[in-house]
């Protein structure tokens, strides 16, 4: 049981100066599992996810990621960000490479494989987010939804044991949405643990083994999608799925 | 009597002309190199060194280039050691140029969007590789115009160096003028070389300016 935890996050407390953006953060993902992070703007979401890979620094508590430790040594983040891949919500492909480098530049700068190798990987991932067909394009050639794509093709390329997705459709237009989380829903059918940031309840319900409410920094309530939805426990929980359901 | 303004006179300009072309050349590829460095510690992260290049740029910003190519000339000669005036105009203009050319590729390093280190980060590159395969491309494309505008800046400005006795081109054209009397004729002439060397850099730069600006509305 011990061996299937993949991240394990305990007494998680991170501030900005004053401001206090995560208070007592203990969460812990088991390999295979996918989990979507709700809540109001704010709430901390974002921050926690990007703490897995230390894009935001904590203050107190740890972080392990499959068994790594992850502290302020290179070596440590090293480790860890070589099995943690990132889809942000902006995209953030290279604009000055084609999307085939975009996807072979971290094999082989990051894990120092082959060229001919890494090509074989970049397409064959590409190919998985049907996208094979616009691998000499540059990013800004392909629409908003293709552009998601190739940076979940980016992030697969280095074969990392979970994915975190930090509002990946939330800047796209509404007909691109189906597209990016399709690509999503095969990687979930596929096995791939997944922490998603995200407001699409349709996809937590569809895929989520467990959904976490966040408000203020903390975990409120957590549960899976059905009894989530069905009988959230807080009135803050019930408060926010009014208003987000609202709109769906 | 006073010789006309001719072809041997119109050949010395000529001369002239070609050591302000080889000055402004030492000056920038030194200065590119060198500010290259200047730029990358001024962004490397440690508090430290992003100080002290900070210092660095502020005094060779701060203070007037021509008293900087005196230290160089007559302060160096003090201590003993004697340079020639163009290696000495060569040290005073690419250390100069480090700094202003630091400080723009500072502003376009910076100006890279945050996105793109974090994405690089998140996938494990190194900050070598960061910045030689990310943000360096971006920052160079990004600070083409303003770079194209200092060298423009530096061409004019190498005329500072007849202070310290070196003869290129402004230099040239005084001493033509002050032989045949003619100065309108002789610095019209001086005045048409530099804008023959300077509007094509010009008129580039703001074409790049104008591309960059099209494909940053895409």
């Amino acid at each position: 049981m011990q061996d299937n935890i993949l991240i394990e996050m305990k007494g998680v407390q991170k501030w900005y100066g004053g401001y206090q953006a995560l208070r007592d953060v203990n969460l812990t993902v088991r390999k295979g599992e996918k989990i979507v992070l709700c809540g109001p703007s704010g709430s901390g979401k974002s921050t926690l996810i990007r703490c897995i890979n230390r894009l935001e620094a904590i203050q107190q508590g740890s972080i392990v990621v499959n068994g790594h430790r992850l502290d302020d040594s290179i070596k440590a983040i090293d480790v860890v960000r070589q099995d943690v891949g990132m889809v942000f919500q902006s995209f953030n492909l290279f604009p000055h490479m084609t999307v085939l480098q975009n996807c072979m530049l971290a094999p082989i700068r990051a894990r120092r494989i082959g060229k001919s190798e890494a090509e074989a990987i970049a397409r064959k991932y590409l190919e998985r987010v049907r996208i094979g067909d616009q691998a000499e394009k540059y990013p800004a050639q392909l629409s908003g939804g293709q552009q998601q794509r190739v940076a979940i093709a980016r992030a697969l390329c280095m074969q990392p044991k979970v994915m975190l997705f930090d509002e990946p459709t939330s800047a796209l237009d509404p007909e691109m949405v189906k597209e990016v989380l399709d690509t999503m829903i095969g990687l979930a059918n596929d096995g791939m643990t997944m922490i998603c940031v995200t407001h699409e309840m349709g996809f937590a319900r569809q895929v989520a083994d467990r959904v976490i409410f966040m408000a203020e920094g903390q975990i409120i309530e957590e549960g899976a999608p059905d009894a989530f939805f069905r009988n959230p426990q807080h009135a803050r929980t019930r408060q926010f799925l009014g208003e987000i359901l609202a709109h769906h | 009597m006073a010789p006309h303004f001719g072809l041997p006179e119109f050949g010395f300009l000529l001369r002239g002309l070609q050591w302000t072309m080889l000055l402004t050349l030492v000056a920038f590829v030194g200065g590119c190199t060198a500010g290259l460095a200047v730029a990358l510690l001024r962004t490397c992260g440690h508090k430290g060194v992003e100080w002290i290049t900070r210092i660095y740029i502020g005094i060779f910003q701060g203070t007037p280039l021509l008293l900087q190519l005196f230290v160089v000339y007559y302060g160096l000669a003090l201590t003993g050691l004697k340079l020639d005036a163009f290696v000495a105009v060569a040290i005073g203009f690419t250390v100069n140029a480090s700094a202003f050319l630091g400080e723009i590729w500072r502003g376009a390093i910076q100006a890279v969007p945050r996105g793109q280190t974090e994405a690089a980060m998140a996938l494990g590159l190194h900050h070598s590789s960061r910045m030689r395969d990310i943000v360096l491309p971006q920052a160079i494309r990004i600070s083409l115009p303003a770079t194209i505008g200092y060298l423009v800046q530096l061409i004019k400005g190498t005329s500072l160096a007849a202070i310290v006795g070196f003869i290129e081109l402004a230099r040239a054209g005084q001493i033509v003028s002050n032989q045949t009397f003619q100065p309108l004729l002789v610095f019209g002439v001086v005045g048409a070389m530099y804008f023959i060397l300077c509007w094509p850099l010009s008129w580039w730069g703001s074409r790049m300016e104008a591309r960059l600006a099209l494909a940053s509305q895409r």
